[in-house]
């Protein structure tokens, strides 16, 4: 029964059925099945499926949205739930944001769905964030990541900026830096001096788990 | 020759085995889309904008709010360039929204942008509060007035103005998740918004257009609508209908030309690994009905990966009358930023020698990055005109190419009639009102 309904869970998360994943994602809690493994065989199993469905060319963008959405109103109910059992994951800190000017938000939310079923602690500082609040975040929140998102050719080259001040300040020796948005390449994150150049939302994941090593 | 029908009917001509007199730059381009080839493969003109606002070194705060200085930017830095055409696009996806009262972001430095974070459109009831688009608002008598420049400035086929398609504005309007969560969930409403969109939004913006001199066809652009943001499917279903009805309306009651979906169904799966031949042909197939002419499309995906053979399969598969579908070879714009001008080069050979040698090939940028170095443009124009001359040497490896020699773009503006107004645009000024609102 508990596997089932964890099962259940999953693919309501990988359908992108958000209101039946928090219906049974609240089953599952009345029941009284241990929170860490809702997460893990539930919610988060069906967000690395849906993962896996996008790589395998079996989803799209629309699929993964509807997924995120489902994982996102899952762990609305979890998140509680886990942090009153002491439940605590690897807990890295990712800060992320989209850079000034630019007010491109898709790319970020999903990698921060997709962060947050990694176990990352996510700071999400939103859109148009001026170069003093990711540095003052990074000052405040001390993440092992700072991730910066851009959708125009004009604003991502305030992300360059933005590492100089880092390393400015000496706030880089201990940071990671990712990339990502549209307009951003493998050779542009080289040329600015990020860690990682995240192309997708999945990838952006499985790059910042590596530089973490989780 | 300044006649562009009379360059047409030369390049047609040409391009059917009437090889006589020298081609212009649009006769080429015509050679290559309604005959086999002209006497060297056409390089189109770009999506440029953001680029082109670079290298004129004029701000952002009076570029994109001034279209006058909008469109003699583009031409004279596409010129520069020697693109066989004129491609002249405002930032096409926002002037519905933001006359309609979409918050915007402004910068000194950037085309103006929503802020999707507090959309216009959150629910049904808001439809009746946004209403219909007044064409006295926000910028759209700069996009109406650009249509007119780019008609009169940039005469011939390409000429025309520019919108944002329905499904695009839709997202500008609401944000992507609502519109995906919309067509998937609930039909109705998404019906109700593309009605919105395409009657209350779009079309009076239209009429403004056709009612200036020379304003005989419009574009609508449709990134949003590309893959794997929506699938050839969901373009089919919601996108193309769409498309059809605008298109219909326009004809009735402008008598213009109006072609939505631009871009729609474009391949823009960026992972190589991914990449696969059923969904190319699938995307393909869909992006022939919503663009301008029948045509095997790349505009704006990771082409430099791509396996051009499939391209070219696809286009001898659908072709017609022996011939095969003209192909828009796109460049990709971080490609063609990112690379040294070598490797663009053997990008160019590797295409020519893939796609050129049976002809009915065209060369394009999809969007070019503002940050994009001249001389890899400059490089990327000469050695398509260069490496594509036809008939097309079998050994196309030995012929060199090196990246040409070229003015500085202040040098070589001071001659061109874009000159005043251009080094006048680059004076400081006072910013719109918009930006203190």
């Amino acid at each position: 029964m508990n596997v089932e309904l964890l099962q259940h869970i999953s693919t309501a998360i990988t359908e992108g059925e958000d209101e039946q994943a928090e219906k049974l994602v609240n089953e599952a809690l009345q029941a009284e099945l241990p929170p860490v493994d809702i997460l893990n065989q539930g919610v988060v199993a069906g967000i690395l499926k849906t993962g896996e469905l996008w790589k395998n060319n079996e989803y799209f963008l629309p699929d993964v949205i509807l997924s995120a959405d489902a994982f996102k109103a899952a762990m609305g109910l979890l998140d509680p739930a886990l942090r009153e059992s002491g439940i605590s994951r690897h807990g890295k800190k990712f800060v992320i944001g989209v850079v000034e000017g630019d007010m491109h938000d898709l790319g970020k939310s999903l990698v921060i769905a997709m962060l947050t079923s990694a176990g990352f602690e996510v700071v999400d500082l939103g859109i148009d964030v001026p170069l003093s609040k990711f540095i003052d975040a990074v000052k405040e929140h001390k993440p092992a990541i700072v991730g910066m998102g851009a959708y125009m050719t004009t604003t991502m080259l305030e992300m360059n900026d933005i590492i100089a001040e880092l390393e400015g300040q000496g706030l880089r020796n201990d940071l990671k830096v990712m990339v990502g948005g549209v307009p951003t390449s493998q050779e542009f994150a080289d040329e600015v001096g990020a860690d990682a150049w995240g192309k997708d939302a999945l990838d952006a994941m499985y790059k910042a788990m590596d530089l973490v090593g989780v | 020759m300044a006649n562009s029908t009379l360059e047409i009917a030369h390049g047609v001509l040409y391009g059917n085995g009437l090889r006589f007199g020298k081609l212009s730059p649009t006769g080429r381009v015509f050679a290559a889309m309604l005959g086999k080839h002209g006497d060297t493969i056409p390089f189109m003109g770009p999506q440029i904008h953001d680029h082109a606002m670079t290298i004129a070194k004029v701000p952002a705060y009076k570029y994109y709010f001034d279209a006058d200085l909008l469109v003699n930017v583009q031409i004279a830095v596409e010129r520069w360039y020697g693109f066989d055409n004129y491609t002249i696009i405002p930032d096409a996806y926002v002037y519905e929204v933001e006359a309609l009262g979409a918050k915007m972001i402004y910068s000194d430095n950037a085309m103006p942008t929503v802020d999707t974070s507090q959309p216009l459109i959150n629910e049904r009831t808001d439809l009746d509060k946004v209403g219909s688009l007044d064409p006295s608002k926000g910028r759209i008598p700069v996009g109406v007035e650009a249509a007119r420049l780019i008609c009169e400035k940039a005469s011939g086929p390409f000429a025309m103005g520019f919108f944002c398609s329905p499904f695009s504005l839709i997202v500008q309007a609401m944000g992507y998740p609502k519109v995906i969560r919309a067509l998937r969930r609930d039909r109705v409403f998404a019906q109700e918004m593309f009605d919105w969109a395409e009657n209350e939004a779009i079309f009076p913006y239209l009429k403004a257009q056709s009612e200036q001199p020379g304003v005989k066809q419009s574009s609508g652009a449709d990134a949003w609508a590309a893959f794997p943001n929506l699938t050839p499917e969901l373009v089919e279903e919601w996108v193309i209908p769409s498309a059809k009805r605008l298109a219909q309306r326009g004809k009735q009651e402008l008598g213009m030309t109006v072609m939505a979906g631009l871009a729609a169904s474009d391949y823009c799966e960026e992972d190589p690994a991914k990449f696969e031949k059923k969904i190319m042909f699938e995307c393909w197939s869909t992006a022939r009905k919503t663009f301008i002419m029948d045509v095997a499309l790349s505009a704006m995906g990771r082409t430099q990966d791509w396996n051009m053979e499939w391209l070219q399969e696809f286009a001898v598969q659908y072709g017609k009358w022996g011939r095969k579908l003209p192909i828009y070879a796109s460049l990709n714009g971080r490609f063609i930023r990112d690379s040294q001008p070598e490797e663009i080069v053997a990008k160019i050979r590797e295409w020519i020698d893939v796609m050129g040698r049976d002809g009915r090939l065209l060369f394009f940028i999809g969007n070019v990055p503002a940050d994009t170095p001249p001389v890899n443009i400059h490089t990327a124009v000469h050695a398509v005109h260069t490496l594509g001359k036809y008939p097309i040497v079998a050994d196309i490896p030995s012929i060199k190419i090196k990246s040409p020699q070229f003015e500085s773009f202040d040098t070589w503006l001071k001659d061109q009639p874009e000159a005043d107004t251009i080094f006048k645009g680059r004076e400081p000024g006072p910013r719109p009102k918009v930006f203190t609102n």
